[in-house]
C-alpha cells in the first residue's frame, strides 16, 4: 500500500519539532495533524514570532490544582504514571494562581465556592485558560438544584468543555491535547472571545 | 471488642468549650497583639478538597482554629428527593466519592432493609469483596495524597499506580472506573464477568507486596516519625463523645469496627483482624491505614473464593415488583412485561418506615437514616457522613501543634469534602 | 424493649425492621438523653437526622400512569402509595441515632416531634459531637436548638435566606433548554 501523504520533513511546524499523539492514529497518517494546525495558523495569519511563542506556551502549560469533587480524583490520575501528564510539560501543579496557566475546574461548583473560584482566575495572569471538567463545571451535570452552579462557564470563560461524570483519564488528556493544538493553532484564550466574563 | 482503655494519651479532655469546634485564642497563653489570623482558603495545595481553615497563630503555633466548610454542598439529599428509588441510587456513590461504592451499598443496603428483600449470596460476595477494593482504594488515595503534603512525594506515584490497577477490576466489573453504580436493589446489576476472579487475585498476590514497600519507605523514616509521632492526639474519651469512628477511633485504643461488631452483607463468615492501636497520633493512624490494606486483601481473597464456588447463581433477587426480569422472559410472560413496565416508567415502591443503616467505610461509620411513605420516591434521605463527624473533631487534635503539624494533623483526619457537605 | 421504660419523658416506644425507636417528650429530651449515656450506656451519637413531614400522604406519583378519572390509591394494586400512611403528630421529627460502642452493641434511635416554630434544647453538654449535627439541622430545616452557642449555617452561604430541605422550599436550579430548541 503506498502512502501518498507528503513527507513530514516539509512541514515547518514539525521542523520546530511539534509531535502529537494525533500523529499515532491509523487513519491520520504522519503530517495531517501538521496540516491541519498549519491550516489554522494561515487562517490566523499568524507570524514565526507568534508561532514559535505559542509552541512555547502549549508545551508547559501550568494547571492550577482547582480539584473540587470527584473529577479532581481522576485529575490527579492523570499526574500519575500510568497517564502521565509530565510527557505535556504539566506536571507541575501550581497552587499559586499567580504562577498558573490553566485553571482546570474539575467538580462541582457550589455558589458558596463561586467567589472563591472568580478570585482564583482573576489572580491568574494572562495568558490564562480554562478546562471545564466533567459534567458538574460544563452544565451542572446531575445536580440541577439550588446550590449548584449550572455550568462554570457562568463565571469564568471557559476553552475547552470535558464530557464525563468523571471523565476518564484519557478523555481528560484529550481535552488537553485539544487545548494545546489551539495554543498552538494561535486560538486567543476565551477571556478574548467570549462576551461573558472578561 | 475489648474494653476500652485508659485515658493515657492526656489527661481529661481537651475539647473545647463552649463550642466543641472552635478553638478560641486563650488569652492566658498567648498575647493577643501576637496573634496573626490566617485563612487557609476553600482552595488550596493540601489536597482534601475544599476546606476552609481559619486559623489563629501565634508565630507558629496554632493558638486558634474554626473549620468552615460547606463549598461543595451538593444537595444530595434534597435532589434524592425528587428522583425515583432507581435514579437516586446514581447519586449516592458521588457523595463520599473516594469511596464511592461504600456509599451506594449503603444506600442500597438501606432500601433493601425496608423492602425486607432477600439478597442472593452470590451479589453479598460480589459486593464485599468490591467493598474491600474500594476500601483498599481509599486508603491509597489517602496515603497518596498524605504522604505528598508531608513531603514523601514519590508515593503519590506508588499510590495511584496502584489505585489504578484496582479501578481496571472495577470497570472490569461495572463498566466504568469510579462511580461504577453496580450496586443495585435486590443484588448487583450485572454478573462479575468470568476473568474478575483471576484479575482479581493477581492484584491481591501484588498487593501485600505493595504494602511492605510504602512501609519499608515510610515506617522508620525518621523524617515522617518526626512529622507523625505526637502529632494531633486525641483520647479514647474525646474520640467517642466527638463521634469518631473508623481508623480515627482506632488508632486511639477503641477496638470498635462495625464489620466485626455489628456485622453486615456476609462480614461474619470471612476471618480477618482488626488493627487497633493506642497513641491517638497521626502515626497510628497511619498504621491503621496500613494494616487495614493488609487486611482488607486477606478479606478479598476469601470473597474471591466464594464467588468461584457461587459461580453461575443468580446475581440478584427474583423479586419482579423491585428487580426487572430477564429480558428474554418479556417475550413470553404477560406479567414480566407489566413488571418490567411499571418498574422502568414509575418505579417500584417501598413500603412505608424509616430505618437507620451503618456501615464501615473507610473513614468510619456512613450511615443512612432513609424514610419512605410507601411511595416511588424517598421522603427523607439523611447520610451520616463520617467525614463531618471527623472535622469535628480539628479543633480538639491540634491544640499546640505548629503550622507544618496542622497538615499533617488535618490528612489524618481523612476528609473527604464531598462526604462532610454532601 | 422493656428496659427503655425507666428513661425520663419516653412518651411511645416503636419497634419496627428490628431498630428500636423511642419517642420522647421535646421538653425532657435532656434528662433521657442524659439517661441514656449515663445509665444505659450509649456513648457515641452517629447522627441527628431531622426530617419534614410536610404533605405526608399526599404525594403524588412519579410516573407517567393514570386514568381520566384520576386513581384511588386506596384500591389495592393502584399505582402510587399502596396505602395513605398514617398521618405524623407534627410538622418535623428530630432524630437521634445513639449506639453504644461496647462488647454489647446496641443502636438506638431518640426521637422528638416538634412543629415549625419550635425548638429543641441542645445536646452538646451531653455529646459534644452534636454541634455540627444541630448546625445542619438548624441549617437545612429551621430547627433552632436553645443553648447552642454557635447556631450559625454551616452548609449553606452565611447569607442564605430559607431552608433548603424543607418540602415547601423549591428543588430550584433552572430549566433545560435544549439545542434545538428556539
Amino acid at each position: 500500500m503506498k502512502r501518498e501523504l507528503p513527507l513530514v520533513s516539509d512541514r515547518p511546524l514539525a521542523k520546530a519539532g511539534l509531535q502529537s499523539e494525533r500523529v499515532l492514529w491509523p487513519e491520520r497518517g504522519p503530517g495531517v495533524f501538521e496540516r491541519e494546525v498549519e491550516e489554522m495558523e494561515d487562517a490566523l495569519l499568524l507570524t514565526t514570532v507568534e508561532k514559535a511563542v505559542a509552541w512555547a506556551q502549549s508545551n508547559s502549560v501550568w494547571p492550577d490544582t482547582f480539584g473540587l469533587a470527584c473529577c479532581a480524583i481522576e485529575m490527579m490520575s492523570i499526574v500519575s504514571s500510568r497517564y502521565d501528564i509530565a510527557r505535556f510539560g504539566m506536571e507541575r501543579f501550581s497552587s499559586s494562581p499567580r504562577q498558573a496557566d490553566l485553571l482546570i475546574v474539575s467538580g462541582r461548583v457550589t455558589h458558596k465556592m463561586a467567589p472563591p473560584l472568580r478570585q482564583v482566575y482573576d489572580q491568574m495572569l494572562e495568558p490564562k485558560w480554562v478546562i471545564a471538567m466533567g459534567a458538574c463545571a460544563s452544565s451542572g451535570g446531575m445536580f440541577n438544584n439550588y446550590t449548584i452552579l449550572q455550568g462554570v462557564d457562568k463565571i469564568v470563560p471557559v476553552d475547552i468543555h470535558v464530557p464525563g461524570c468523571p471523565p476518564r483519564p484519557e478523555a481528560l488528556m484529550e481535552g488537553i491535547v485539544r487545548l494545546h493544538e489551539k495554543i498552538r493553532g494561535g486560538v486567543p484564550p476565551a477571556y478574548e472571545i467570549r462576551g461573558v466574563a472578561e | 471488642m475489648a474494653t476500652l482503655p485508659s485515658t493515657r494519651i492526656y489527661e481529661g479532655t481537651r475539647i473545647p468549650s463552649p463550642v466543641p469546634t472552635i478553638l478560641e485564642v486563650d488569652p492566658e497563653k498567648h498575647r493577643l497583639e501576637d496573634i496573626l489570623r490566617v485563612n487557609f482558603g476553600p482552595n488550596h495545595p493540601s489536597t482534601h478538597g475544599v476546606l476552609r481553615l481559619v486559623v489563629d497563630l501565634d508565630g507558629e503555633t496554632v493558638a486558634g482554629i474554626r473549620a468552615i466548610i460547606g463549598y461543595l454542598h451538593t444537595g444530595f439529599e434534597k435532589n434524592m428527593e425528587h428522583k425515583s428509588w432507581w435514579k437516586s441510587v446514581t447519586y449516592a456513590p458521588r457523595i463520599d466519592y473516594v469511596s464511592f461504592h461504600a456509599n451506594e451499598l449503603l444506600y442500597v443496603l438501606a432500601i433493601e432493609k425496608l423492602l425486607e428483600i432477600e439478597v442472593p449470596r452470590r451479589a453479598t460476595w460480589a459486593r464485599m469483596a468490591l467493598a474491600e477494593l474500594n476500601r483498599i482504594h481509599s486508603h491509597l488515595v489517602w496515603l497518596g495524597t498524605s504522604a505528598l503534603e508531608l513531603g514523601a512525594i514519590s508515593l503519590f506515584w506508588y499510590c495511584f499506580d496502584d489505585r489504578d490497577q484496582i479501578l481496571d477490576l472495577f470497570e472490569m466489573a461495572g463498566g466504568t472506573r469510579m462511580h461504577t453504580r453496580y450496586v443495585q436493589v435486590g443484588g448487583i446489576a450485572e454478573d462479575l464477568p468470568p476473568d474478575f476472579t483471576r484479575e482479581a487475585r493477581k492484584f491481591c498476590d501484588a498487593m501485600p507486596k505493595s504494602v511492605d514497600e510504602y512501609e519499608a519507605i515510610l515506617d522508620r523514616n525518621a523524617i515522617w516519625l518526626e512529622r507523625t509521632v505526637g502529632v494531633g492526639l486525641l483520647s479514647a474519651d474525646d474520640a467517642l463523645a466527638l463521634a469518631q469512628s473508623g481508623p480515627m477511633l482506632r488508632s486511639t485504643g477503641v477496638d470498635w469496627d462495625l464489620r466485626r461488631d455489628m456485622p453486615y452483607l456476609a462480614y461474619d463468615e470471612v476471618d480477618f483482624d482488626v488493627p487497633v492501636y493506642g497513641g491517638g497520633d497521626v502515626y497510628d493512624r497511619y498504621r491503621v491505614h496500613m494494616d487495614e490494606m493488609r487486611e482488607s486483601v486477606r478479606i478479598v481473597r476469601q470473597c474471591l473464593d466464594r464467588l468461584d464456588e457461587t459461580d453461575g447463581e443468580p446475581w440478584i433477587a427474583d423479586d419482579r415488583k423491585v428487580v426487572l426480569p430477564p429480558r428474554h422472559e418479556l417475550h413470553t410472560s404477560m406479567e414480566s412485561l407489566i413488571h418490567h413496565f411499571k418498574i422502568v416508567t414509575e418505579g417500584f415502591t417501598v413500603p412505608e418506615g424509616e430505618v437507620y443503616v451503618a456501615i464501615e467505610s473507610p473513614r468510619g461509620e456512613n450511615g443512612c437514616y432513609l424514610v419512605s411513605d410507601g411511595g416511588a420516591r424517598p421522603w427523607r434521605v439523611k447520610f451520616r457522613a463520617p467525614s463531618f463527624a471527623a472535622l469535628q473533631a480539628t479543633a480538639t487534635i491540634v491544640q499546640g501543634l505548629l503550622i507544618a503539624d496542622l497538615i499533617a494533623a488535618g490528612g489524618s483526619l481523612d476528609p473527604v469534602m464531598g462526604d462532610a457537605d454532601r | 424493649m422493656s428496659s427503655y421504660a425507666a428513661v425520663p419523658g419516653v412518651v411511645e416506644t416503636r419497634e419496627s425492621f428490628g431498630e428500636t425507636t423511642l419517642v420522647v417528650d421535646p421538653a425532657r429530651l435532656v434528662e433521657a438523653c442524659t439517661a441514656l449515656r449515663d445509665e444505659h450506656g450509649f456513648n457515641f451519637l452517629s447522627d441527628i437526622a431531622a426530617a419534614d413531614y410536610l404533605g405526608w400522604g399526599e404525594q403524588d406519583v412519579a410516573g407517567y400512569i393514570g386514568t381520566a378519572g384520576g386513581r384511588d390509591i386506596h384500591m389495592p394494586g393502584s399505582q402510587g402509595l399502596a396505602r395513605v400512611p398514617d398521618p405524623k403528630p407534627k410538622r418535623f421529627s428530630v432524630s437521634y441515632h445513639l449506639l453504644r460502642v461496647s462488647d454489647d452493641p446496641v443502636r438506638l434511635r431518640v426521637q422528638a416531634w416538634l412543629d415549625d416554630g419550635e425548638s429543641l434544647e441542645s445536646l452538646i453538654p451531653v455529646w459534644p459531637a452534636a454541634d455540627w449535627f444541630e448546625r445542619e439541622a438548624y441549617d437545612m430545616l429551621g430547627i433552632r436548638f436553645e443553648g447552642h452557642a454557635n447556631l450559625v449555617r454551616i452548609l449553606m452561604p452565611e447569607d442564605w435566606e430559607g431552608h433548603p430541605l424543607r418540602k415547601d422550599y423549591p428543588l430550584g436550579g433552572e430549566p433545560v433548554r435544549f439545542s434545538d430548541e428556539d
